[in-house]
């Protein structure tokens, strides 16, 4: 009996080490952490058929939505580590521990690939008598919570772009609540709020058409698609404690998986990210592609936790303090 | 000249014309099935069609939406299970038209007014689309809040029998649509500190179950009864039929472009309006409405058909999607290279008269695919219930899963099909939960944004109201429907027309 246990545990030893040398043989599952449609979907659904090529093997994406990207990332993190799930997702989960929305974030999970990082930007509605941060700043100051921002909900990006906007100027806004970017740019435009901090992907078509105006840009940099548009960092110097700060898209898998398997969709992601037609794609739309893995990824990830857990801790609404998860001050 | 070429690029390419033809098939089957949604047929779709070029790819989009819009009248008609939420107000009348034997003259008509509907939304789309979406864009929050509460008042059409209970059964709804995570400000509602109820409730499976599983539980009364026969021989109708309905159908049409073209509202809050304003406006319906009036079934089919057009106004002209399905449409031009915004319409025309063209073709592969196929299709009333109902059971099962890959929505389903059941019992309505679930978002989050851009103060937002002539035209038609429901108006009314009667 003991020998034949043995067998079988010697025989599934085997198997195990067969299967992470032909991984993958099978189907890997791809859960999108946000609805259809949305720019994570779009990211994911146009690098993912390139990566699955260069990788040999068929990846299927669904989309799993629901308690802010918590649901996919719970889903993943409770199937085996073996690389045949694959949780695609944006940078929320980094905010679950302090806005107390899960127990997990991606420093539990082995980064594949962080894939592109945003650009933020303020946009204002064309009718605001204000076109620079500067501007807005002084109008903001002196007409105390007039001006309607438009706010995507706690942890999002509008709430902490907005937050180091308070922590360097002492301004007053009314917040409005929109469930995403889209419908919030969408109000934008029809007046119902006056500004709003967007990705620069979400409101570049706009601006092109000229239906809303940028007023500030918020990177170190000057960016080729905002010709004229100066760097936050020109008008409001304290900034830069933050910068290069954004958010970010990246593919995951759970702690445990086999090394083998990781370097494989590594491999595999990082040739999917070269693709001419996926660069493309993520200029156009304003997206920095980065496509790091590794250590290098970990360190961007941390970083971003660390910056972004304590300005929402700072401007106090945070459910639990960055102390208790030892994440760093920055 | 060109915009013509484009237009005709369909018709000319006979492969995209077939794809567009593939499409409306698929799409007619995945909208009858309760749970295959159009919104996930497309989602697949853009990996399917990755590596293909783009206008093959939008073909079988534009072929599958207009044909799932339509589909899910079907089993609506036949079962009692809308197969779409658009399709809930189809089943009020086209369900007891098929227990008199009459699925074949319902579903020929359905088709035959989908297809104008359909047409009406795509010429709005093709001639005033720029127009419709700058009016669209007007829509400020407490103006969707005025259409929220407009929606709701329609519990008094959608409740045959006890308005109290009808009432009831709409505050359920409402309250359902409130559970989990709020969207806003991440707020847990109702979720009694369970992990399970954190994503909220799926309205899919709320009204898969509500719909399915207790009319399967039902039907289990007479498992041995005789299915009705069903009559096949008059499926076209008449031309003096399609003319008589044409007035309504114009109107309903109307308003299935509006609701279709404001973000945020689509094809299944259209139909519900369509379906109550047919109830008010038509004076002497073929027969009592809720027992198989024909004009209960113009409205919401129409008006359904024509949000489709209505949806692709913003997303064309604006690069707003005007629902869900057409979200993904966006993503689907994004990945094939194309930068969907206000400056598509400048920058490639011809992209838009593509569409214009896939959707007309789509909408004449309704009429193809709806009017043949028919006697399949009533067979299935036809199918003894030992076979139908645990088929009901299966595709109720698998439509919950499917909608969120989720055991749990499954479970939801399940507990919502059996509470459904004894509702049912009790006289109870359903359409009004349903209708309550769909409201909830659109009144509560849009409610809360109205006020706090206020900044919480309530004369500020009355005088929002009073200032603005939309909104003002709304608020006018909310009190007036409320008004013409309560006796005063009954008493208004008998008293002007005895003035009138005593001048004469």
């Amino acid at each position: 009996m003991k020998t034949f246990l043995a067998g079988l545990s010697l025989l599934a030893m085997t198997g195990g080490s067969a299967l992470a040398a032909d991984y993958p043989v099978k189907e890997i599952q791809g859960i999108i952490q946000w609805g259809a449609g949305g720019s994570t979907d779009t990211v994911m659904r146009a690098v993912t058929p390139h990566a699955a090529e260069a990788l040999g093997g068929n990846i299927v994406m669904q989309n799993k939505t629901g308690g802010v990207g918590a649901i996919a990332l719970r889903y993943v993190q409770q199937q085996d580590a073996d690389g045949y799930t694959l949780l695609m997702g944006a940078e929320n989960p980094q905010m679950y521990k302090v806005l107390g929305l899960g127990t997990d974030d991606y420093t539990d999970m082995v980064p594949i690939n962080v894939l592109a990082r945003g650009v933020p930007m303020f946009v204002a509605n064309n009718d605001a008598p204000y076109n620079s941060m500067t501007e807005f700043v002084e109008y903001a100051k002196a007409n105390p919570g007039e001006v309607r921002v438009g706010s995507t909900g706690p942890g999002g990006l509008t709430s902490i772009v907005l937050a180091m906007l308070t922590d360097q100027e002492d301004v007053e806004f009314t917040r409005v609540p929109y469930d995403g970017d889209g419908p919030a740019l969408t109000a934008l435009q029809g007046g119902a709020i006056d500004v709003m901090p967007a990705v620069l992907g979400a409101a570049i078509e706009g601006v092109k058409a000229g239906r809303m105006k940028v007023i500030g840009l918020v990177d170190t940099q000057p960016n080729d698609l905002l010709p004229g548009v100066v760097p936050i960092t020109e008008e409001i110097p304290g900034f830069a404690d933050y910068l290069p700060w954004g958010p970010f898209f990246g593919v995951f898998v759970k702690k445990g998986t086999p090394d083998e398997v990781v370097a494989e969709l590594q491999a595999a992601y990082a040739e999917g990210a070269k693709n001419p037609d996926f660069i493309e794609l993520m200029e156009d739309r304003g997206f920095i592609v980065m496509s790091i893995a590794g250590d290098e990824a970990m360190d961007f990830l941390e970083s971003y936790r660390s910056t972004s857990s304590w300005l929402v801790h700072d401007a106090g609404f945070s459910k639990k303090s960055p102390e208790e998860f030892d994440i760093p001050r920055p | 000249m060109d915009t013509l070429l484009a237009l005709l690029t369909v018709f000319t390419q006979p492969q995209l014309f077939l794809l567009v033809g593939l499409g409306t098939f698929l799409g007619v089957y995945i909208g009858a099935i309760p749970g295959l949604s159009v919104t996930m047929a497309v989602s697949i779709l853009i990996s399917f069609t990755f590596s293909w070029d783009v206008y093959p790819a939008i073909s079988l989009m534009v072929g599958i939406y207009m044909g799932g819009v339509y589909g899910g009248s079907r089993t609506a008609i036949l079962l009692n299970i809308p197969g779409a939420p658009s399709a809930i107000a189809t089943a009020m009348d086209g369900y007891p038209m098929a227990q008199r034997g009459e699925a074949g003259e319902a579903i020929g008509v359905t088709t035959v007014m989908s297809f104008f509907g359909g047409l009406v939304g795509i010429a709005v789309l093709a001639l005033a689309a720029p127009f419709v979406a700058e009016f669209a864009l007007t829509f400020q929050p407490r103006d969707y809040m005025l259409l929220a509460v407009l929606g709701i008042l329609l519990v008094g059409s959608l409740s045959a029998g006890s308005l109290l209970k009808g009432i009831f059964a709409g505050a359920l709804g409402i309250a359902i649509g409130a559970v989990g995570r709020d969207p806003l400000t991440f707020a847990e509602r109702f979720t009694f500190d369970f992990q399970i109820m954190e994503g909220g409730i799926s309205f899919i499976a709320v009204m898969i179950g509500m719909f399915g599983i207790s009319e399967a539980l039902l039907q289990l009364h007479h498992v041995g009864a005789e299915a009705m026969r069903q009559k096949i021989d008059r499926i076209v109708p008449s031309w003096s039929t399609v003319r008589k309905y044409l007035p309504l159908s114009l109107q309903t049409s109307s308003i299935g472009v509006i609701i279709g073209a404001l973000p945020g509202t689509g094809g299944d809050i259209a139909a519900l309006m369509a379906y109550d304003h047919a109830k008010r406006v038509t004076k002497k319906p073929t027969r009592p409405f809720g027992t198989g009036a024909m004009e209960g079934l113009v409205a919401p089919e129409t008006a359904n058909n024509a949000a489709v057009g209505g949806a692709f106004v913003p997303m064309m002209t604006l690069g707003i999607p005007g629902d869900a399905v057409t979200a993904i449409m966006i993503g689907a031009l994004f990945i094939h290279g194309l930068n969907p915004g206000p400056m598509l319409m400048v920058d490639q025309p011809q992209m838009f008269w593509f569409i214009v063209g896939a959707l007309l073709t789509a909408n004449v592969f309704i009429l193809i695919c709806g009017l043949t196929g028919i006697k399949l299709f009533t067979k299935i009333v036809e199918m003894p219930r030992a076979v139908l109902i645990p088929l009901i059971m299966l595709l109720s099962v698998v439509g919950a899963y499917a909608v969120n890959n989720s055991v749990t929505d499954v479970y939801w389903m399940l507990g919502f099909g059996v509470f459904g059941y004894f509702m049912r019992h009790y006289g109870y309505p359903l359409g009004p939960v349903i209708l309550g679930v769909i409201l909830s978002r659109l009144l509560d989050d849009n409610w809360r944004r109205a006020i706090i851009s206020e900044r919480e103060d309530l004369g500020a937002f009355s005088a929002g109201i009073f200032g603005s002539p939309l909104s003002l035209t709304l608020l006018l038609v909310v009190v007036a429907i409320f008004v013409s429901q309560t006796p005063v108006y009954a008493m208004l009314k008998s008293r002007i027309s005895k003035r009138a009667a005593d001048q004469a």
